[in-house]
């Protein structure tokens, strides 16, 4: 696992661990370990990475089976990003900014640049295996750690639904990786 | 029915292009049998509940409740369904079983069965 990928992991696993405790029956009276302000702070920035990884594609990339995929990518994150920005404003939650969400945001930026100075097919093969990295990532912690941790019965159908999307992206992310190597 | 035989005939024997095109949709509507509406709910990443008793002729109404832009893409190319977000599409059935799936998802699938 590379750098940047090792710390989103790292982050996520935290968040995980801290919702691990919360659940603990000895934590009745503690306020969960990570809030749904923070929870929907780290699915916007989780979304809005893959975006932005996805407009450097179709910078980058001639192929055209990677500029479809990163396509969807900008469509569906998009529609997950507006539905949780009108979800916040209907519960008058203020997303909060959070240790996960600021190292994602550290992480991808560091992704970006090295991706930036690669060219053609180095290109593609290095942004397909991240996004097979970084789905596989997101959707860990969002079964393992955001849906439980959910308390809002809307904000955790969205991201029950956002999981069954990610995890199509993984596959279609795999299936391209198999592609180009 | 007499009444309408006479009156049918009476218009076939005026000659009348119009009035006798207008008595074959008239016993088009009297003997062909109504075609039926039959809803299919996308909604959460998945196709819901294919409708049963679809007959060839048949209506297929796709009602995408989804955030996201979804198809319903044959596997033989017997149609292509693209579905924008909250969007209605109608499609006339034809016989036969047909598989298919979602484009942008490819692991949305569903077969429909039209006798």
């Amino acid at each position: 696992m590379n750098k940047p990928l090792f710390a989103i992991a790292v982050a996520l696993g935290i968040a995980s661990v801290a919702a691990v405790h919360a659940q603990a029956p000895a934590a009745v009276s503690r306020a969960p370990a990570i809030n749904d302000a923070q929870i929907a702070n780290i699915v916007y920035t989780a979304d809005q990475i893959d975006i932005t990884a996805a407009k450097q594609a179709l910078k980058k990339s001639r192929n055209e089976d990677v500029r479809a995929f990163a396509k969807e990518m900008v469509r569906d994150h998009a529609a997950v990003n507006a539905q949780a920005l009108t979800l916040v404003k209907k519960l008058d939650v203020t997303p909060e900014n959070n240790p996960t969400s600021e190292s994602l945001s550290k992480g991808a930026a560091a992704e970006l640049k090295k991706l930036a100075v690669l060219k053609g097919a180095a290109y593609d093969k290095a942004y397909v295996d991240n996004e097979v990295a970084y789905h596989k990532t997101v959707n860990a912690a969002l079964s393992g750690t955001l849906i439980p941790a959910a308390q809002n019965a809307q904000l955790k159908s969205l991201l029950e639904t956002g999981l069954k999307l990610f995890q199509e992206h993984q596959m279609h992310a795999e299936h391209l990786a198999r592609q180009l190597h | 029915m007499f009444r309408t035989m006479i009156l049918i005939a009476s218009l076939a024997l005026a000659g009348g292009s119009l009035p006798a095109s207008a008595a074959t949709k008239a016993a088009q509507h009297a003997t062909a049998p109504a075609h039926v509406v039959h809803v299919i709910v996308i909604d959460k990443m998945q196709y819901g509940p294919m409708p049963t008793d679809v007959h060839a002729g048949d209506i297929i109404e796709w009602v995408n409740h989804d955030i996201f832009e979804h198809s319903a893409t044959a596997r033989d190319g017997r149609f292509d369904v693209d579905l924008k977000p909250g969007a209605t599409v109608r499609m006339t059935t034809v016989a036969g079983t047909t598989a298919f799936f979602c484009k942008f998802h490819p692991g949305m699938t569903g077969t429909l069965v039209v006798k």
